[in-house]
């Protein structure tokens, strides 16, 4: 796979001047480049257009499943879209194959972040219990 | 003796499963070469009679030739039917045997800005942008695998933008991305396979004009390969409709070359 390295690592954004703010709207494309790789095989090259084609497809995505799901929590009168809410509109908007996958992935994820607040939790004096041990599925605003 | 007022069919050797053509319309006139044709059949070898529109009425020559092209696409499609079942058991493997997820191939924050655009979305869980992370790589995996299937029907090693064209145009769960590809592209790389989860030859070029087979008018010794088989020229018609189409035909558009 002869391709040029891509300058922006995990998480890096676009250039310089207004671009970054064009940029957030899209995944890193040297992450993509990376995921598009392992779909391709060790002789097969991947054209520059191609990785910034599915750069837009992924965030049209994004938009397009949580924009589902928020309707979904909208008429549930819940204000928290969660991992459950997703995997729901992924199958509603024909994505049935993600969903088993992502149901066992979430499981997963779930348990381990249980194990993880539980031994935090263990270490600590009991009467403080009650304010760490959050549920899995807790929300935050920031970032 | 006067000139027969019927118009006269136009012929041509089809060279590709992708290649564009022109919609029947009154503004063509009735010699007019259809585009990417190799070679014209002499005015004099052209039959008087009717084509048949039906393959079954043809000779048994071309009726296996028919068939052959059929079977090809046919063993194409499964071929890559059975690369997906294996793609999703992989998928499946993998998330088995996962024990990180503090670690991300793509970043949450990030993700969470994307879902953030969105005016109606208020809260987002802890677990949302991890699953969204996982959904959006196996997304851009079947997205490129299905891509890659058309580099490879087109003999091709790079992965082009007109193969996430045609993966998008082919693909029925992908209809939400037809405004992110450039609609030319989508025109030329649509053609080809039919699309998924349509049954064969809906969707695909062989339905879209109405195209007729015809004894290919072929020299000694020439040949064509198809599918890696030594194989006769398949030679398309397309007859002038008889009722006139209000609407102009749509803008030609050439196709890229492979590199």
């Amino acid at each position: 796979m002869s391709e040029g390295f891509d300058g922006t690592e995990n998480g890096g954004g676009g250039g310089g001047g207004g671009v970054g703010k064009e940029q957030d709207r899209f995944l890193p494309i040297a992450n993509i480049g990376r995921i598009m790789r392992r779909a391709v095989p060790e002789n097969g090259k991947i054209a520059k257009d191609s990785k910034e084609s599915v750069q837009e497809c992924v965030s049209e995505f994004i938009s397009f499943i949580t924009s589902e799901a928020s309707d979904k929590c909208l008429k549930e009168k819940r204000k928290t879209i969660n991992g459950d809410d997703l995997i729901w509109s992924m199958g509603t908007l024909g994505f049935e194959d993600y969903v088993e996958p992502l149901k066992l992935y979430l499981r997963l994820y779930r348990e381990t972040e249980g194990d993880t607040k539980g031994s935090r939790a263990s270490e600590l004096p009991v009467k403080k219990d009650v304010v760490l041990n959050g549920d899995p599925g807790s929300s935050f605003e920031g970032m | 003796m006067e000139p027969s007022s019927q118009p006269q069919p136009v012929m041509g050797v089809a060279t590709g499963g992708s290649q564009a053509y022109p919609p029947p319309a009154a503004a063509y006139p009735p010699q007019a070469m259809v585009p990417g044709a190799p070679a014209v059949v002499p005015p004099g070898s052209q039959p008087s009679a009717p084509f048949p529109t039906n393959p079954a009425q043809l000779s048994a020559q071309h009726q296996l030739v028919y068939q052959q092209a059929q079977q090809f696409h046919q063993q194409l499609q499964q071929q890559q039917q059975q690369q997906l079942r294996e793609f999703w058991a992989n998928q499946m493997e993998e998330i088995e045997q996962t024990t990180d997820f503090k670690n991300h191939s793509l970043p949450l924050a990030r993700i969470k800005k994307i879902m953030k655009a969105d005016e109606d979305v208020r809260m987002i869980s802890a677990e949302a942008p991890v699953v969204f992370a996982k959904a959006c790589e196996v997304f851009i995996l079947e997205l490129t695998l299905r891509s890659w299937m058309h580099t490879e029907e087109n003999k091709r090693r790079t992965l082009q933008k007109n193969d996430i064209a045609a993966a998008i145009t082919r693909t029925d769960i992908y209809d939400f991305l037809v405004d992110i590809v450039p609609r030319d592209e989508m025109k030329e790389e649509g053609l080809g396979l039919p699309r998924v989860g349509l049954p064969p030859n809906v969707g695909g070029a062989a339905d879209t004009y109405p195209y007729y087979y015809v004894p290919a008018q072929q020299g000694p010794g020439s040949g064509m390969m198809y599918g890696g088989q030594q194989g006769h020229p398949v030679t398309y018609v397309w007859q002038q409709p008889q009722e006139q189409q209000e609407e102009a035909p749509e803008e030609q558009h050439s196709l890229p070359e492979s590199s």
